[in-house]
């Protein structure tokens, strides 16, 4: 026993194709999740974020009745979210960079491509668990900072006029 | 002129809830996984068929449509996603290459002319024929060769459009 252990961890998936859900679930209690809820649209899935108060959702980009940017949004801004803070992965067949940029400015913490495989899967998870970069607020934007390898030590100027909170 | 924003560290540490040592090594994990999912996998091809007749469906009304809108196109286009994201992730790799490629004509286009309708028809008969033929696996040779053949035959339709032709 020398890996992760999933086995406490809460997982929302929304997905509006029940056979992703079904796949992306299995893939899920294989690492050792035992906590799934699911949802097919954005409605629902608000519904369990607030009910069921997951500490990771995986969030598919085209879904009824909004889209998965609109849920990401809602989650990151929304006063009746339970924690606006929570781990958020986009997996989605939009790959365009563009697209990218969109999903990354609307708060999520990381990317993965359909089409999906156990092992993307494992390692983004991994990725996520492993993820330390702090927040950002500001007027436009709630979620995790952007610049993926912020320093500390960086000497040069900051363009954001930012407070550090520790 | 800069943004005002506050920097600070997230109250939720996913390491706490997800340690990690005490479940299975990475490779087990996933293999597991594959396991649990193999049932599933085995199935795509029989509830694929569907998403695939869905699409022919919606080809065939919009061929048969006096007015073709950029609403036929739209719901061709989340049909042809969908197959594109399940294709490779249920062990078809053609599909998606083929769905891919459907996607990247249909999007942002405001309507279909017959020539248009050519291309649609030309990928999903060799989605078809995938399926068909049961095409599983990383699509070999055919997997590295077919977008340069559908982006060419993409390109053609389209310079054809652009010349007026």
């Amino acid at each position: 026993m020398s890996g992760y252990d999933f086995q406490y961890l809460k997982v929302l998936l929304a997905d509006d194709s029940r056979h992703i859900r079904a796949l992306v679930g299995s893939f899920l209690r294989g690492f050792g999740v035992r906590f799934i809820s699911e949802a097919a649209d954005t409605e629902t899935a608000f519904s369990e974020v607030v009910s069921f108060s997951p500490d990771l959702v995986i969030v598919d980009w085209h879904m009824p009745t909004t889209n998965g940017i609109e849920l990401v949004k809602r989650i990151r801004r929304s006063p009746e979210t339970p924690n606006p803070y929570v781990p958020i992965m986009m997996l989605t067949g939009y790959t365009e960079i563009f697209r990218v940029k969109e999903a990354r400015d609307c708060g999520i913490n990381a990317f993965l491509a359909k089409p999906v495989s156990a092992n993307a899967l494992y390692k983004r998870l991994i990725g996520v668990v492993d993820d330390q970069r702090p927040y950002v607020r500001s007027n436009e934007f709630f979620g995790p900072d952007r610049r993926a390898n912020r320093s500390d030590d960086y000497g040069g100027a900051d363009r954001r006029t930012a407070r550090r909170a520790h | 002129m800069t943004a005002s924003a506050t920097v600070h560290p997230s109250p939720t540490r996913l390491k706490d809830k997800v340690p990690a040592t005490g479940g299975p090594d990475p490779k087990a994990a996933v293999l597991k996984a594959l396991n649990a999912a193999r049932d599933l996998m085995d199935g795509y091809q029989g509830w694929a068929v569907d998403d695939l007749q869905a699409l022919w469906q919606a080809f065939r009304e919009t061929e048969a449509a006096t007015e073709r809108t950029v609403d036929d196109v739209r719901r061709m286009y989340d049909i042809a996603h969908e197959i594109r994201g399940q294709g490779g992730t249920f062990g078809f790799s053609l599909i998606t290459v083929l769905g891919d490629s459907l996607c990247k004509f249909l999007d942002r286009r405001p309507s279909l002319d017959a020539a248009d309708l050519d291309v649609v028809r030309i990928h999903i008969t060799a989605m078809k024929a995938v399926f068909r033929q049961g095409l599983k696996g990383d699509g070999g040779q055919l997997a590295s060769e077919l977008p340069k053949l559908l982006l060419a035959l993409r390109t053609r339709v389209d310079s054809r459009a652009k010349d007026g032709g």
